[in-house]
């Protein structure tokens, strides 16, 4: 009865306009003053302890920061130049290859909304000009920036982690293949999209072209090959480098030395403007960046450079607002941990004759209900350690669970009348949100498929980590 | 509902610019300070003892003290879907509403700080479960010391005398790294006073974000406007 309370309350805090991690913090307090003796004092202590307690949550800022130097418009329009030289060609190809620089920007960026301001800001434009209408060009960046939460390095993937304890590894390695086919789906269904309608496809600017489009984008995709090798090794060589707190902080400095002093899109050695997206949207930028020989002072000032505090700042605000809320839910995981009441549910299931499958159902809803409405780490916190424990007791893998979590909210976001992707794509395309609804709805029901598959193969997720990582061991 | 942030008067773009270079110093150092300890255990196979301690001691004041400076600039995510529904006026009364929730949350966590910080400083915490009715008499906790950071005594050294009965602190004292606790939810519940007000008053319409790339978001948009405006000037011309 008690917890109806509390996620009424919680729910009726966030409807009014409480920021997210007040709402939690706020009914958390109220729950353990009233109905149990915790102290004030105490309460405080996990607030601290939230941040100084969790060596796994370390990685957020980090990869949060190592994405920010990434975002610049500077990256974003390497990898679409590359992406167009591989795919450009097709039928349809502009819109493939957006999808498939989307793909490569969420390995960077970890962020959905950042992925369709980034991408899209350049990809719809070209799109337009390419002759495509500007719906279809605003549908594809929709769906394909939601692909930024699943494929590694993910910021909601850490956070999921640290909120049920499972390994953050396993996590990254689970995405990879939901990643991939997710991007591969969307991109069969534009081609085939393209052949009937008989869109326009570019020319084949030649090998040359692609592997000097490569050349140009190999230091911000060298990002992932960091990460990805340092978590998990060189296969058959070497076992895990870092763990993935350390990969994070060692790929921020990578991407802080690329910014500044080999793209040089920002920093001491940047020429004038380079930087903003509003120059992305303008076109390419005039000038030449100054190169290191012509002013090796910058090996110091880059450390001090206005740009630097900007990118620090700009990480910082993104860190301090997804912690505040990670410490609030931690709070509130205290609470329920203390009643019991996950156990309770899944005994009530289990005793009404429930399943797994009907449990995944119930999940699948909440989750496509409440991605509309908040951002994903946000929901994940409130949700994940209210259904974990019931998933356990159900038998389910909590890797599987993680995966659907991630792919519902993924959906969640472009699912109308609300979707808070709509929203990013309808601001960056100038366009009305319901003609965003409309361009996005084919594709949406590709990504249902998608997730009707991830829900109830669990193969999917599940092949790649424990061939790498062997099998995992469940405690309950 | 974001707006770009315009400091008022010499002492708000003082405390501005503090409050951007505190942020941009506590996690730079936390970068460099992990990239240092990694490259130090695998080129040179040695390190730091204190390293992971002072870095999750950053993190925390990072995030402790950046709390307030995210009300400060609209930068907290909630859910805005049904308040941008609502008429002006309503969305006014709600918004005040959530600000007084707000309000008693930093409140209670205020007196939860002080309660949690102050026998480390050999001080009292207040008594009262839910409102601090006065100050009862607490176990001095003042010589609890961090697990392994030194005590850099040249900085600290006057907390000796003052707390510790001259004894020497042989590790950083804890009451350091936890006064962030006192400070930043003195801080949080300054600056959500200062939002409501400014609510109250039309400055402000809001406590939330709905997702975290608004800012960016705006800007592309005001950007996309100002290329359209261009081509239509152009077609005009011609």
């Amino acid at each position: 009865m008690e917890v109806v309370l509390l996620f009424s309350m919680i729910i009726g805090l966030l409807l009014i306009g409480v920021p997210i991690a007040v709402s939690l913090g706020f009914s958390s307090i109220m729950f353990l003053l009233v109905f149990s003796d915790t102290s004030l004092g105490s309460i405080a202590q996990s607030f601290y302890q939230a941040m100084a307690g969790h060596y796994t949550l370390l990685a957020i800022p980090f990869f949060i920061l190592a994405s920010s130097f990434m975002s610049t418009g500077g990256v974003a329009r390497r990898i679409i130049r590359f992406s167009i030289a591989c795919v450009g060609h097709l039928r349809g190809g502009l819109a493939i290859a957006g999808v498939f620089a989307c793909m490569m920007f969420a390995a960077l960026s970890g962020s959905s909304p950042a992925t369709v301001v980034a991408i899209g800001t350049i990809v719809i434009a070209a799109m337009k000009q390419a002759g495509y209408t500007k719906e279809f060009a605003a549908g594809v960046i929709c769906n394909a920036g939601t692909l930024g939460i699943l494929i590694p390095p993910s910021i909601v993937m850490v956070v999921y982690a640290s909120a049920t304890d499972v390994s953050v590894g396993r996590m990254f390695l689970a995405g990879v293949i939901p990643g991939l086919l997710a991007g591969l789906s969307l991109m069969v269904a534009i081609y085939v999209f393209a052949r009937l309608r008989n869109m326009p496809k570019g020319e084949f600017a030649g090998w040359g072209e692609i592997g000097a489009a490569f050349r140009d984008a190999f230091w911000g995709l060298m990002l992932i090959v960091i990460i990805m090798v340092g978590i998990y090794g060189v296969p058959g060589l070497t076992g895990a480098i870092f763990t993935p707190t350390e990969a994070a902080a060692v790929a921020s400095v990578y991407a802080f030395v690329v910014a500044m002093f080999v793209y040089r899109d920002i920093g001491p050695l940047a020429p004038k403007g380079a930087n903003s997206l509003s120059a992305a949207v303008a076109g390419p930028v005039e000038g030449t960046p100054k190169s290191l020989f012509q002013a090796p002072w910058a090996l110091l000032t880059a450390f001090v450079h206005p740009d630097t505090k900007h990118t620090l700042v700009e990480a910082g605000k993104l860190t301090i607002t997804l912690m505040f809320i990670i410490a609030n839910a931690l709070i509130l995981k205290h609470v329920l941990t203390d009643e019991q009441i996950p156990q309770h549910i899944a005994q009530a299931m289990l005793g009404a004759g429930l399943g797994p499958i009907t449990f995944l159902i119930v999940v699948n809803v909440i989750l496509l209900i409440g991605g509309q409405f908040m951002e994903p780490s946000g929901l994940l916190v409130i949700v994940a350690p209210l259904v974990f424990p019931i998933a356990i007791e159900l038998g389910i893998d909590p890797i599987h669970l993680g995966i659907i979590m991630v792919v519902n909210m993924e959906i969640g976001m472009i699912t109308p009348p609300v979707g808070l992707n709509l929203f990013v794509t309808s601001g960056v395309a100038g366009m009305p949100m319901m003609d965003v609804v409309k361009a996005a709805a084919p594709f949406l029901a590709v990504l249902f498929c998608f997730l009707i598959l991830v829900t109830y193969v669990p193969a999917i997720s599940l092949w790649l980590p424990t061939l790498v990582m062997g099998p995992e061991i469940i405690i309950r | 509902m974001s707006s770009k942030f315009e400091p008022k008067g010499a002492l708000g773009r003082a405390a501005h610019a503090f409050e951007e270079t505190a942020i941009a110093i506590l996690l730079g150092s936390m970068t460099m300070l992990s990239f240092v300890a990694v490259i130090m255990r695998y080129v040179f196979n040695s390190s730091f003892i204190w390293s992971l301690e002072v870095i999750l001691i950053l993190f925390a004041w990072l995030v402790i003290f950046g709390v307030s400076y995210g009300f400060k600039m609209t930068a907290h995510l909630g859910v805005d879907v049904i308040t941008n529904t609502l008429a002006p006026r309503t969305r006014k009364i709600t918004a005040l509403i959530a600000g007084g929730v707000c309000i008693v949350y930093a409140f209670l966590l205020l007196k939860g700080s002080w309660d949690f910080w102050a026998p480390y400083a050999a001080l009292d915490r207040t008594s009262g479960r839910w409102f601090p009715t006065g100050f009862e008499q607490t176990r001095d906790q003042a010589w609890f010391v961090t697990d392994q950071v030194p005590p850099m005594r040249w900085l600290f050294g006057w907390l000796e005398p003052l707390i510790n009965q001259n004894e020497e602190y042989e590790k950083l004292p804890r009451v350091v790294p936890y006064l962030i606790l006192p400070l930043g939810s003195a801080l949080i519940l300054f600056r959500i006073i200062q939002a409501v007000i400014a609510i109250a008053r039309d400055e402000r319409t809001g406590l939330i974000v709905s997702h975290e790339a608004e800012d960016a978001v705006e800007e592309v948009a005001a950007a996309n406007r100002a290329a359209e405006a261009t081509v239509q000037a152009q077609a005009q011309r011609s």
